[in-house]
Order: structure tokens, then sequence, then C-alpha cells
């Protein structure tokens, strides 16, 4: 559209008018059409399309250029050009040089039409001054995008809110002039672009972050769906945790029995004290339950904490062979338990696992002015272990509280069945009445060496399997919680401070056995692998003994709850120590009857160089063997020892003293080199008992007594025993007794030979031993082994 | 041809703003005229324009001196010549007139390496005394 001169047109008004309307005209459809398009748009290159073509509608300028401020505020970056050859995409104005630099700058439009005139003016300037000797007052010369020859110039700025956001300029290489109805035409186009180019920028500001909220939105829906699943899995596993605790806590304290009311009385006593306290019972027996009731009654504010003592002393461990100088913080990690109980109750499971340093440490830390009500449990029988190993971890506990076994508050069965059936019903949504009978009669008769854990754990089953409701508790619920290799354990026999013994049965062979469980606690600070593998030897060696005067093991091995088991067979009859203790001093001639079984035993274990150690009348079994009476058998060869050279074995602690002092030969008291002569001292000390029904020495406490093993010269059993001790019978014993091994009889079969030739004025006969057995168990021989 | 007015005309509007180079003449106090050229005669109103000081030169002494001062516009298109007889009244270094210029001037100079040194100094206003429009019938061929 030619600009029309302003001048005074020689045509005639009514033509100048008519072509005056018709510019308006046209220029008003321009304006319309760009309005339009530009604001159907919010492509920003249609934008920059529409802007350059209205330009050349409007004015039929050619050379168009738009610029966009870079977010560094400083600088103008070419977005679209139209006109030139090279299209110009992507120069670079400075803000504050040249036309465009000073419209963005002075945010004005700018209009200059002599371009050429006022360059050349400025040359000349220039070339004057360099001329003049100031060319270090001049600057270099600043290239712009555009036209190198342009004539005339506009330039306006693009304004939103007084925001610059960029520059629209047109040129060309003529002079031409730009009327002010001109300029403001323009700058009504470069308003509506400014305004479409903000709003496309807008919208492509938010379509980004509509897009990047949308992925975060995905990524935090994954997120939450994940984290969701986490804590629904962690409810669930605190719902059980919560549940299992509730149960462990009530369970063990229901029942009217006379065992379970002096519990809940002694906790009753114990919520009031503050001293530390111990409970003593065996697995499973509900030792945390009662902890949690001493502490519910106490009213004290602060937390329970439950602290893991074998957990805390393999944590010792793996951080002592990680950084060597980690044990020596290990007092920190009982510290921090303790303050986390402050004003609450600290809760030591397995303390006698606790390492020793630590025990010191809990004492020390008790004794301070923290507000901790320290309670313990132990699987341990302290009477026993106060002989063999002091702990002092464990005097600590000023109180003691017994928890009992199940087999102990069998009356309580029923309601703890009861309560145990509804509560696993209750998880399971199922509805129960009760067990059978003849389940309640099953469940009777069985001993429950687990305890009441082992009697939860049948029921949860026998619940979860049932489609009635009344339960029925088979007997192969039973056999799979008591499973331990081949054999299902059946009734307890006896405990002692090592283990227990029970009475099993060979699942296919249905063969009767006797299986001694081992815990593996009984030696602290052995690592498990080290125990397991003397474990192992030990066993490959009994097993390897060959004497029908030794007890014969048939299997061994480790359970699942780190437990060693012994497989022997069953014996039926009585030890030693037992027939004494029930029946007084033996005659000398049924002593010797039995030392001399005894020495064939230790003969054949001293030539395969082991050594047992621990022979006391305890370990010598009186037993039938067919229609033989009066058959002996030793036990336990649990704590026997290689001869030099060979590994020490399970139950021998590096430094321990082991044994039974009573019993004691003094070369194992004073650590010297040991042999099977220590055996025959051990044996002629069980005799001792046996004509005498006294130990060898009288002491209060075991150092005493193994001190007089060491120094004292013992009477002879003829002026203790109120029977007849034969001199011969006598003498062999006593040589037996001699400190020094060398004077000892030099072996077993050595000593068995000297018995022989001892002359009884009634010999010891297998008539006699029936009549002795009818007489004095007239029932039979079912009186098993205990220890 | 000629014709004389008191005001500056419609039409000289883009003559003005094409900025063909202008002629500019002025006399000192004592009588002794100087001619020169310059590049842009700003339009003000209808009775001002306004004129560019950039340096101190002959000219500007001779106004400061004697106010009176001829300024002859071609019209290239319009095959016309106006002669504006002139007033100096006033230096303005600020306000519109004075920043339309400057922006002018400092678009160029900034592109040039000039900046500070080619740059406007003040708006000289004039009073529009009288506008004389010549034709010359030999551009038109008449």
């Amino acid at each position: 559209m030619p600009d029309l001169p302003d001048e005074q047109s020689p045509d005639t008004e009514l033509a100048r008018k008519t072509s005056e309307l018709e510019r308006k005209t046209a220029e008003l459809q321009v304006l319309q059409r760009v309005s339009s398009q530009i604001n159907s748009t919010l492509d920003l290159d249609e934008i920059y399309d529409i802007a350059l073509r209205t330009m050349d509608d409007l004015f039929e300028f050619h050379h168009a250029v738009i610029l966009l401020l870079e977010p560094d505020g400083e600088t103008l970056r070419v977005v679209a050009s139209r006109g030139y050859e090279n299209q110009a995409i992507g120069g670079r104005v400075k803000v504050g040089t040249g036309v465009i630099g000073v419209v963005a700058q002075r945010r004005k439009m700018l209009h200059v039409s002599n371009l050429g005139q006022q360059r050349a003016y400025a040359a000349a300037q220039r070339r004057q001054m360099i001329k003049a000797g100031r060319s270090d007052e001049l600057t270099d010369t600043a290239p712009v995008p555009g036209l190198q020859n342009a004539e005339s110039q506009i330039a306006i700025p693009l304004l939103i809110r007084n925001e610059l956001i960029g520059v629209f300029s047109i040129e060309s290489p003529l002079q031409r002039t730009f009327s002010e109805h001109r300029r403001g035409l323009f700058l009504i186009v470069a308003n509506q672009i400014a305004s479409a180019i903000n709003n496309a920028r807008l919208y492509e500001e938010r379509r980004r972050a509509a897009e990047a909220l949308r992925a975060a939105n995905t990524s935090l829906e994954a997120r939450v769906a994940e984290r969701t699943a986490a804590l629904e899995k962690e409810l669930r596993v605190a719902e059980a945790l919560l549940s299992d605790a509730r149960s462990r806590v009530d369970g063990p304290l229901l029942g009217e029995s006379a065992a379970v009311t002096g519990l809940r009385q002694a906790v009753a006593v114990q919520a009031a004290r503050k001293e530390p306290l111990l409970l003593v019972g065996p697995p499973g027996a509900g030792k945390e339950a009662v902890a949690h009731a001493v502490h519910g009654a106490s009213g004290r504010r602060g937390a329970f904490i439950f602290v893991s003592c074998p957990e805390l002393h393999t944590q010792i461990r793996q951080l002592s062979v990680e950084t060597p100088t980690a044990a020596r913080s290990a007092p920190q990690l009982l510290t921090h338990k303790l303050e986390l109980a402050s004003g609450g109750t600290l809760f030591l499971d397995a303390v006698h696992e606790l390492p020793t340093g630590l025990q010191t440490a809990l004492q020390e830390l008790s004794a301070n002015d923290l507000d901790v009500r320290v309670i313990a449990s132990t699987t341990r029988d302290l009477a026993h272990d106060s002989l063999g190993r002091p702990d002092t971890g464990l005097r600590f506990f000023a109180e003691h509280l017994s928890v009992p076994a199940l087999v102990d508050r069998r009356e309580d069965l029923p309601i703890l069945v009861d309560h145990f059936i509804r509560r696993q019903a209750r998880q399971l949504g199922k509805v129960v009445e009760s067990v059978s009978s003849e389940s309640m009669e099953r469940l009777q008769r069985y001993t429950w060496p687990g305890n009441i854990r082992e009697l939860r754990s049948v029921l949860e089953r026998a619940v979860l399997v049932s489609r009635s409701t009344v339960i029925e508790v088979d007997e192969e619920l039973i056999d799979e919680g008591l499973a331990i290799g081949s054999y299902r354990l059946t009734t307890r026999l006896g405990s002692g401070g090592m283990g227990e013994v029970w009475l099993g049965k060979h699942r296919l062979l249905a063969r009767p056995a006797a299986i001694k469980l081992i815990r593996p606690d009984v030696q602290p600070g052995v690592a498990h692998e080290q125990l397991v593998r003397r474990f192992q030897r030990e066993a490959q060696v009994t097993a390897g003994l060959r004497s029908p005067h030794t007890v014969q093991l048939y299997d061994f091995g480790v359970n699942e709850t780190g437990s060693f088991y012994y497989v022997m067979e069953l014996l039926e009859g009585l030890d030693l120590h037992q027939i004494v203790t029930r029946f007084g001093p033996q005659p000398s001639e049924r002593v010797a009857w039995l030392l001399r079984q005894a020495c064939r035993s230790l003969a054949e274990a001293h030539e395969h160089s082991l050594v047992h150690r621990d022979i006391k009348p305890a370990n010598l079994f009186v037993t039938s063997l067919g229609l033989e009476y009066d058959y002996l058998k030793v036990l336990d060869f649990g704590i026997v020892k290689d001869q030099p050279g060979h590994e020490t074995t399970m139950l021998t602690a590096q430094g321990v003293v082991q044994g039974t002092p009573a019993f004691m030969a003094p070369e194992l008291v004073s650590g010297e080199r040991v042999d099977g002569r220590a055996d025959l001292y051990s044996l002629a000390c069980s005799a001792y008992w046996a004509l005498t029904g006294r130990p060898l020495f009288q002491a209060t406490t075991p150092g005493q007594m193994l001190l007089h093993h060491v120094q004292t010269t013992p009477l002879p059993p003829s002026q203790v025993s109120e029977l007849p001790v034969p001199a011969a019978f006598e003498a062999v014993l006593m040589t037996c007794l001699e400190k020094d091994p060398a004077r000892r009889p030099s072996t077993a079969l050595e000593l068995e030979q000297q018995l022989a030739r001892v002359a009884f004025k009634q010999p010891w006969t297998e008539d006699r031993a029936r009549v002795w057995w009818e007489t004095h168990v007239p029932t039979g021989l079912h009186d098993y082994r205990s220890r | 041809m000629s014709a004389v007015t008191m005001r500056l005309p419609a039409e000289i509007r883009p003559v003005l703003d094409n900025g063909i180079p202008a002629v500019m003449v002025t006399c000192s106090a004592d009588g002794k005229p100087n001619v020169t050229v310059i590049s842009q005669v700003y339009h003000v109103d209808d009775t001002h324009v306004a004129l560019s000081f950039q340096f101190f030169s002959k000219t500007i002494r001779n106004v400061r001196e004697n106010p009176r001062a001829y300024v002859c516009v071609a019209d290239v298109a319009g095959h016309a010549q106006w002669n504006l007889e002139l007033e100096f009244q006033r230096s303005e270094t600020e306000g519109p007139v004075f920043d339309a210029m400057e922006m002018q001037i400092e678009a160029i100079a900034s592109a040039t390496g000039m900046s500070g040194i080619f740059k406007l100094r003040a708006a000289d206003i004039y009073h529009v005394l009288s506008v004389e429009r010549l034709t010359y019938p030999e551009w038109t061929g008449s």
C-alpha cells in the first residue's frame, strides 16, 4: 500500500477524500485481520509470521525483524525476520546500542529517516577525531543485524505492563517518511504483537509447568502408591507384632494354677520395686510377658525398651571385626538404650549373652541417676551355674523371679488354649468354639518343651487349617513343633545347667531315645560356628566308641534354635548319685562291680586319647541290659578332652576350669597336663561317694573343694563309711586318689585288673543285683535318667 | 513563485522528517555571515522548530550573539524549497524535544563507536518568524 503524499493533491476534493477513505478502509481491514489472526494462535512462529506479513501489507516494508529480550536483560535476540538475504535469526543486539538497542533501553519508539546521512555524519566526525589524535576516546563500532544501507528505520519496543519483552523494527534502503498516522498504526500492530507473544509465552510456560506438574504428579502418585503400600505393609507387620505382643503379654499370665497365681502376686510385688530384676525360666515360658506385666503395673510412664543380648553381642562382634576400636564404644550402645528407657524399663533378653564388659558397664551405668528399671531374662539354672561358671553379670540382679514351665502349670492349659484359639480366630476372621475333647487330651498329655510359645504356635496352625468351629489338634501338628532331626520329643526327663534331656522317639523306627539338648549359651564368648565345629568333633569321637559300657550315640546335630542335641540310647535305671541319695552308701563289692565296668568304658576312650574329665556318680548310670542287672554305662562325654595335640572339645572353654569340683583331679585344677589318670582319680572320688555317701572333701565353696584336691590328703573311706570297706579295695582306691598321677594306676585297664583281684567276703553277683532292683525299684526301671 | 506565511504549514512536516540536509545561515554580531549544512530540523509545533547543538561551532557562537537565522529545506519530491526565518529562543537540555532528538543521535553514536562524543548537548528552540515556499518550474519541466 503506497504511502500517499501528504501535500495537497491537484485532484478534486472528492477524489482526494475518496482515496483517503479507501486507504483508511484498507488499513482498518488489515488491522482487523491481524487482530483476528494473531489472537487465534498461540504458536510463536505463526505470530511472528503474521506480524511480519502485516508490515508488508500496511507499509510495503519488506525488511522487518522481531527481537526478544534475553533472560540476562542486556541482550536482544532476533527471533524472526523478513526480507533479509541472511535471515539474521539468532543475531544479537546489545541493549543501548544502535536504533534497536536504544529503543530497548529507552522503551520508546524511534523513527530515523535519514540513517545514511547520520551515519555518514558520524563517520566523518570519527575520521576527524582520528586525524586529531583522539582515537583513544573512540570505541569499536558495533555491527547490528539488518540492512547495511538502510536509510530509514522505525523501531518500537514491545511492552507488557511497561516491561520490555522485545523490539519490533522495520527498515528501508529508501528515505521514507512515516506520518504520525502511520506511526500510530505501527504502534497498534506492535502492541498486538507484544500481547500475542506474551500470551504465547505464558501459555508455553504454563504448558511446560503443567507438563512438569503432570510428570511430578505421576512421580508423586507412584511414590505415594509405593509409600502407601509400604505403610500398609508396615501396618500389617505392626498389627501382627502388636497382636503377637498382646498374646505374649496376656497368655503367660492367664490361668488359675498355683504357679501362675504366685507369679501374678510376684509381679505385683516386683512392680513396686526398683532393684534390677532377673527373670529365670525355660525358653518360651513368657519371661518377656512377665517383664511387660511388671512394667505395666509399675506405673512407670517411660518406654519399655527391649534389647536382645545375643543380637547386641553379635552387633558388637561385627563392629569389632570391622573397626577394632569400636569395641571400646560398645558401652555407648548400652548407654543409648538406657537413655531410651529413661523413666521406663530396660528389658535385657537372654542377659547371659551380654558380653562381660557390658555387664560391668551395665552395673556402672545403673548406678548413675538414670531412672530406669532394669529387668533381664535368662534360661540359666543359676544354681548350676554358680558351681561351674561364676557369672558376675547375673549377680547384679538383686531380685530373682522364676517363670514356670508350662508343664508345671498344666491345669492352666484349658484357659490358655481357649485364649489362643479365640485370638487367632479373630485375626483370621473365623468363628471357633473350642478344641475337641480328644485334642484337649492330647494337649494335656504333651510335655510342651517349647512352653507357651510352642502352645501358641501349635494352636495358631490348628486354627489356620481348621474348617470347623471345633478345633482339632492333630498329633502331626505337635510332632512338627517338636521335631529334632529324625526324632520327636515327647517327654522332658530333666533339665540342668547345660540343657535338658528329653525322651524322644524315632519317627520311622519308633525307637525310643534320650535326647540331650545343650544350649549354645553355655559357653558365652565363643562363636557359634566354633561351638558347632567342636560339637561335631566331640560327637564324632564319642560315636566312635564301641564299649558296651559307654552310652551309645545315635545321632547329633544343631536344631533351628541353635541348640546342640545328642540322640543317645534310652537307658532305664538310676545313676550312682541317685542310688546313693535314695538308698544310702553302697557295699564295697557292688561299688567295685560298677567301677570295673566303668574302667572298661574308660579304657577304650583313653586308648583313643580321650579323657572324659567329668567322671562323677551322676555320669555313671546303672541300668539293665537284657537280663543283666547293674549294668553300668558311662554317660556324658560332653566335656571329653583329647590328649595334647588335639583340639579342645566342645564344652571346654579356653581358660575355664571344667568338671565338677567334688570329683576333680588335682592336675585338672592346677591346669597341668591331663591324661586318662585324671579320670581314674575322679572314678575313685565317685567310689568314695558311693561307699560313704559323702564327697572326698568337705568344703563350702567350689574353690575350697578344688584346693583340697590339690593339697589335702583324704581320709580313707573305711574311716568315714558306715559300711565295711575291705583294706585291699581301699588301697586300690587310695592309690587312685594320689595327687601325683604317676602314683596312680597307669591305665583304666590296670585299675580294672587290680579291682578284679580284690577278694570280697560276699562278692556282688547278678542275682544280688536282680534282687536289689526288684526290692528297691519294684515298678521297674522306668525312672529315667535326669540331670 | 513564492508564498510567505507566519506558521509552518502541514505539508512541510514530511519534508522536515525526511531529513534532507538543510542549509543554515547565521550572522555574527559584527555582521559576518556563516553558512553550514545541518542534518536535522525537528518539528516542534506550528511556530517552532528545534536544531541540534552538538558541537561548539561558528554557528552556535553566531546564534548566541545574533539570534536571527535562516534555514533552507529542500523538498525533492515536491520540487520546492522552504526558507524559514528563525529566531533563537532557548536551549533545552531535557524534555520531550530534547529526548526525541537525543535518542536519535545516541542510536547513531552507539553503533559507530561515538557514544559520549557524538551526542546532543542541547536542543536549540527557534521561533519561526516566516515561512516561504519557493517553487521551481524548471524542476517540474514546465
